[in-house]
């Protein structure tokens, strides 16, 4: 009886043991979860955080979310099932992200999201995010005095369910809107594509041949309104502008085909999420909500700086 | 058959309560709603006429220039504003001088103490204003839409109301004090050709 007393001691005792050793074996996982690796943009993003998130120390994956908030809730269970202990999210959907996130809260587990906005501010532990209204009030200045206050123009949305897109065009229209004699002919979304930017390009043009510009939502998209408007031989009489401040965009614009875009700095973005996550797990609990990160105007006159 | 008709009648009744106890609306309804519940420009004039204009934290140009020549790390603190990352802070600044040209809404300023600076009374657009002024916090607003919001309301005040009025009398050779946002960033070395966005422009 004695022995057999002594054996479940004994056993128990080697649990803890086992289970405090491998605490300390292991290292915190973390998660980087991106909407889409599908673009070189949020590539960039995702690479950058788990970088920074592996130079921390820790161990890091990067789950692809396919700009589907389905995918993305799915990873959240493996991920939350897998033991991971900290998730930097560049959420697909400004609504349809947040269950997973409150998932996430529920297991224990923080959520940083990166550059793309969720409509609460009670789910993820924070966000740290482009200043896109800034940058798009900045372009919107540039484009109005670009076109001398008249004109007809385009703009082209990113993915509809984005904050980010929405974020983008207020700052652009609460300039542009003020000026009258600049027409919008048609808006619609290219989701953030730019094969589909060009699509909807050629589209808009067969009923509208006469445009002075195209606002796109992001470069990828001005490099596909580029694309159209070189295919139809236009592209030195429609001013482009675009949003990111993508390599391609950048040169297009020291060779003026392109006239603006707004630097986005996702480094800045990916790396302070991973050292939130670090500061986490050494007991930092508090953490601003939201941390806008600024964006900077790239036009002619400060290409050189670029 | 008096058993069918007490079960008729209490399906009715419950039918009845059960029909006017709930009602559906659209969602979206509901949201617009909530969203229009604030009242941003009465907000904004609160921050205008009982922030903006008394507040201590405006500084001279002149002495903000001294200052950030001298330590520019604590002068952006102590005097700048910047939410979140960024190279760039907003600052709150008053001053004086002449108006030596007028060009589709630019006001070219000959400064006594810094040189020609720039007010830009047509492009009062964007955060700088709100971000200036310190007096309004990324926490006190639930989503970003709602704080830009904020500035939109801002902008419209001073842009629409305030400063049409305070420049309809206002010629080219007048000497004016003026006060506003500028933007200053931290590579920035040199304090020439800024661009004021105004809060208030007075004839001397």
């Amino acid at each position: 009886m004695k022995i057999k007393h002594f054996s479940l001691v004994l056993i128990a005792f080697i649990l803890v043991l086992g289970c405090s050793s491998k605490e300390k074996a292991e290292k915190p996982k973390i998660a980087v979860v991106v909407s889409t690796l599908n673009n070189p943009w949020f590539v960039m993003l995702a690479e950058s955080a788990a970088e920074n998130a592996r130079k921390l120390g820790y161990e890091a994956k990067i789950f692809d979310s396919q700009n589907n908030p389905a995918v993305e809730s799915d990873n959240f269970e493996n991920l939350i099932s897998s033991g991971y202990d900290a998730i930097l999210l560049n959420p697909t959907d400004s609504d349809g992200s947040i269950s997973s996130i409150l998932k996430a809260k529920t297991a224990g587990i923080p959520v940083f999201c990166m550059d793309r906005e969720v409509n609460v501010d009670d789910a993820a532990t924070s966000q740290i995010l482009s200043d896109n209204y800034s940058g798009c009030v900045a372009i919107g200045i540039e484009f109005v005095k670009e076109l001398k206050e008249k004109g007809k123009y385009v703009e082209i949305l990113g993915l509809v369910g984005d904050n980010n897109t929405w974020a983008r065009s207020k700052g652009f229209h609460s300039v542009v809107d003020n000026f009258p004699n600049l027409k919008m002919v048609a808006q619609q979304s290219g989701n953030f594509d730019r094969t589909k930017a060009m699509e909807v390009l050629e589209t808009i043009m067969q009923a509208n041949p006469d445009i002075d510009a195209v606002f796109c939502g992001n470069d990828a998209m001005a490099m596909g309104a580029f694309q159209a408007l070189q295919a139809s031989g236009k592209e030195y009489k429609v001013k482009i502008f675009g949003f990111d401040g993508a390599g391609d965009v950048v040169e297009k614009i020291r060779e003026k085909k392109i006239v603006a875009t707004g630097m986005q700095f996702p480094k800045v973005m990916a790396k302070t999420a991973a050292q939130y996550a670090d500061e986490y797990f050494k007991g930092r609990k508090v953490f601003p909500q939201r941390v806008p990160v600024e964006v900077e105007l790239i036009n002619a006159s400060n290409i050189k700086d670029y | 058959m008096k058993k069918k008709y007490i079960y008729i009648l209490a399906f009715l009744i419950i039918a009845i309560l059960g029909y006017n106890s709930v009602y559906f609306k659209k969602l979206s309804d509901i949201k617009k709603v909530k969203k229009e519940s604030f009242d941003f420009k009465a907000f904004a004039d609160s921050i205008y006429y009982k922030g903006i204009l008394k507040s201590k934290k405006t500084i001279a140009l002149t002495d903000l220039i001294a200052s950030i020549r001298a330590n520019q790390e604590a002068a952006f603190k102590k005097h700048g504003n910047r939410l979140g990352i960024g190279n760039s802070a907003y600052f709150m600044i008053k001053s004086t001088g002449k108006i030596i040209d007028i060009k589709d809404g630019i006001y070219t300023i000959a400064d006594k103490k810094n040189g020609v600076v720039f007010i830009d009374t047509k492009y009062i657009f964007g955060n700088d204003l709100r971000d200036a002024s310190g007096l309004v916090k990324l926490t006190d607003f639930k989503t970003n839409a709602q704080f830009n919001k904020v500035s939109e309301s801002l902008n419209e005040i001073v842009r629409n109301e305030i400063i049409p009025k305070e420049t309809k009398n206002v010629k080219l050779g007048d000497s004016i004090s003026f006060s506003g946002a500028i933007k200053l960033n931290k590579k920035q070395t040199l304090f020439t050709d800024l661009l004021i966005i105004p809060s208030q422009i007075k004839l001397q």
